[in-house]
């Protein structure tokens, strides 16, 4: 673990501080971190914050090297993490800005059915899903695609599962950017990364991904809430996965490829982790359009993920999936870069903005907030862990005045895989989740106990400092009743 | 420090390898064990192949990420293993390594993590007094 950050954070208001660009030379604006009073002092335990400061020093950043309050250390950018750069202005795209996992993300499902319905047989729908969705370290799924397939897959994403008969044209709609980047390059993606990823679609992988089951326990916005079709007493379903081996070998190929490219271009990075290109160089384009290929694939793996998980709910209620009202309520991705535009200095300029562990959180009116949720704003889906809560929020104008359209994406992390483990000896994790109401099954002999509550962060104090800042608002919290883990 | 050896550390959401060697050929064989360590137990089968590993660039500690990045690779989309490693040469310019690549008997394994990638955060050799030491994150 790391020593901790020592520099300067200085408070502006009673969510965000500051790290002044002064702090570290080469920075070109200042890092500001969303989190309160309670936060900040966790946050402070690890050297997320001197990770703020080096995004700051990317060629083209404008206006703030931002993170959101579930900031945690992880690998050139922090968890956490947005910043948005210019292309006009050299400004650059970094594959460390999206991550391994590129379009990790979440979707939730509403349901017609009540808690009621469904805790009393929630240990044996969790071992239904348990048995049908494959999870779990390195498993590959039934689904089979072929090259020229997989090829389609990654330039289409959902769409293209979805004409297979994976999910409902509504999916599509209700899924950020319609579920596919028109301008993904798939013939940029390696063979290896395809041998990687080949049978992963449709897959929910191991680590902190999941499938819960969950109530909804507290509306606060009525309003919102009515939109999206949540309401009080109800059972949803969060999905959480990304564009597994594939996605991984596609940020492996292009920090390999990148990595001379920096001085190349004159760029100077204080941590090697954080290669880039400029966007409109050669070596950029062909980063943007395997990442956005490998974005496309998230999206479908999701899609195919909630086609098996509605498939197991109609066979084990014995209705269809239409009539159990499984309707999907929103999908966003929190690991990638997308062009969005902003208006900055009076100007509006199109932007590349990097979400690592960031979600988009449009407000109302937005044109790329789906039709059904316009008067309302974008579902913001914050999941948190597996014995408290998640939530569902919405953006709001202040999110596109301050962070770039963005908000936080789920709790952070607090203790470290090896120190949950160390704490959970002695304890049964399972039990313990049994008290709380919460039936979880894991493949991995380690996993529940690296993902145990005590792991994270509070979610609801993490939601209440983006509620406070402005740039979301919370509209219902979830608990959870059901998990499956790999 | 004694012989070549190794651990894992903790590092928020993802781990940390370190390992340590009296020369840099011998940092190799530690490094491939510790990142099998960090998937879980492996166990392997007997067939095997001849599996070579050529690097070159400018920065050892590079050339070790490179090399256990093309051994997670080979797990990954042929759930083999490199066993019976001969370190051919290790050089901040050349690192060569040759083994057999064996099937995992994954019957007989238990896999504990995913490993994205092999990370290129806090990527260091550093020299001590009796030899080297490496370390490197593991996304996980």
């Amino acid at each position: 673990m790391a020593e901790g950050y020592t520099g300067p954070l200085e408070q502006i208001d009673p969510c965000r501080w500051r790290i002044p660009r002064s702090y570290k030379p080469g920075m070109r604006v200042d890092g500001i971190i969303y989190a309160d009073q309670a936060l900040i002092a966790a946050i402070r335990q690890d050297n997320a914050p001197e990770q703020v400061a080096n995004v700051a020093c990317l060629p083209g950043i404008v206006g703030y090297s931002l993170a959101m309050p579930d900031i945690h250390w992880g690998y050139g950018f922090c968890i956490g993490g947005v910043a948005a750069t210019d292309p006009q202005q050299g400004g650059v795209i970094s594959p460390g800005g999206v991550g391994y996992d590129i379009n990790c993300g979440v979707r939730l499902v509403r349901t017609d059915l009540t808690g009621s319905d469904v805790q009393p047989r929630i240990k044996e729908l969790v071992g239904a899903l348990f048995e049908a969705i494959p999870c779990g370290v390195g498993r590959g799924g039934k689904i089979k695609f072929n090259r020229t397939e997989l090829q389609r897959l990654m330039a289409e994403g959902s769409r293209f599962v979805v004409q297979q008969g994976f999910g409902w044209p509504s999916d599509l709609e209700l899924t950020e950017a319609g579920g596919c980047i028109p301008q993904a390059k798939p013939e940029l993606v390696s063979n290896q990364a395809l041998e990687r990823g080949a049978d992963q679609c449709g897959t929910l992988g191991s680590g902190n991904h999941f499938i819960e089951v969950q109530v909804v326990e507290e509306i606060v916005d009525p309003v919102a809430a009515a939109a999206f079709g949540l309401a009080l007493g109800q059972v949803t379903l969060m999905i959480h996965s990304g564009s597994r081996g594939l996605g991984y070998q596609v940020c492996e190929d292009a920090i390999r490829e990148l990595r001379d490219v920096p001085s190349k271009y004159g760029i100077d990075l204080p941590d090697r982790q954080l290669v880039c290109a400029p966007v409109e160089s050669k070596e950029g384009q062909r980063y943007l359009g395997a990442m956005q290929a490998a974005a496309n694939f998230a999206w479908a793996n999701r899609q195919i993920l909630t086609h098996l998980t509605r498939e197991v709910f109609a066979r084990f209620f014995g209705r269809t999936a239409e009539n159990l009202g499984m309707r999907l309520v929103y999908d966003v991705a929190h690991n990638i870069a997308k062009f969005e535009q902003y208006e900055v200095d009076g100007k509006l300029r199109t932007l590349c903005v990097h979400r690592k562990g960031a979600t988009r959180a449009f407000p109302a009116g937005h044109r790329e907030v789906p039709q059904p949720y316009r008067s309302v704003g974008q579902p913001v889906l914050v999941p948190g862990d597996m014995g408290r809560s998640s939530w569902v929020l919405v953006g709001q104008p202040a999110a596109m005045e301050q962070t770039f359209g963005s908000c936080c994406h789920g709790a952070g992390r607090l203790l470290s895989r090896g120190a949950a483990i160390r704490a959970a000896k002695g304890r049964s994790i399972n039990q313990e989740l049994l008290e709380r109401g919460v039936v979880a099954r894991a493949r991995g002999r380690t996993g529940l106990a690296e993902e145990q509550p005590a792991a994270y962060k509070d979610v609801s104090q993490v939601t209440e400092a983006v509620h406070a800042s402005g740039i979301s608002r919370r509209v219902a919290r979830m608990r959870p009743i059901g998990v499956i883990k790999g | 420090m004694g012989g070549p050896g190794y651990e894992l550390f903790d590092h928020t959401a993802d781990l940390g390898i370190r390992v340590w060697a009296p020369s840099l050929p011998e940092l190799v064989p530690p490094a491939t064990e510790a990142l099998y360590a960090a998937i879980g137990q492996l166990r392997t089968l007997d067939s095997a192949a001849v599996c070579d590993f050529d690097l070159a660039g400018d920065d050892p500690a590079v050339l070790l990420r490179d090399y256990l990045a093309e051994i997670l690779l080979l797990f990954e989309r042929e759930r083999r293993r490199l066993t019976d490693l001969r370190v051919r040469q290790f050089t901040p310019q050349h690192l060569a390594v040759s083994g057999q690549a064996r099937p995992v008997d994954l019957a007989a394994s238990v896999l504990e993590r995913e490993v994205k990638a092999v990370t290129y955060h806090q990527l260091a050799i550093c020299r001590r007094a009796d030899g080297y030491e490496a370390t490197c994150i593991l996304d996980i």
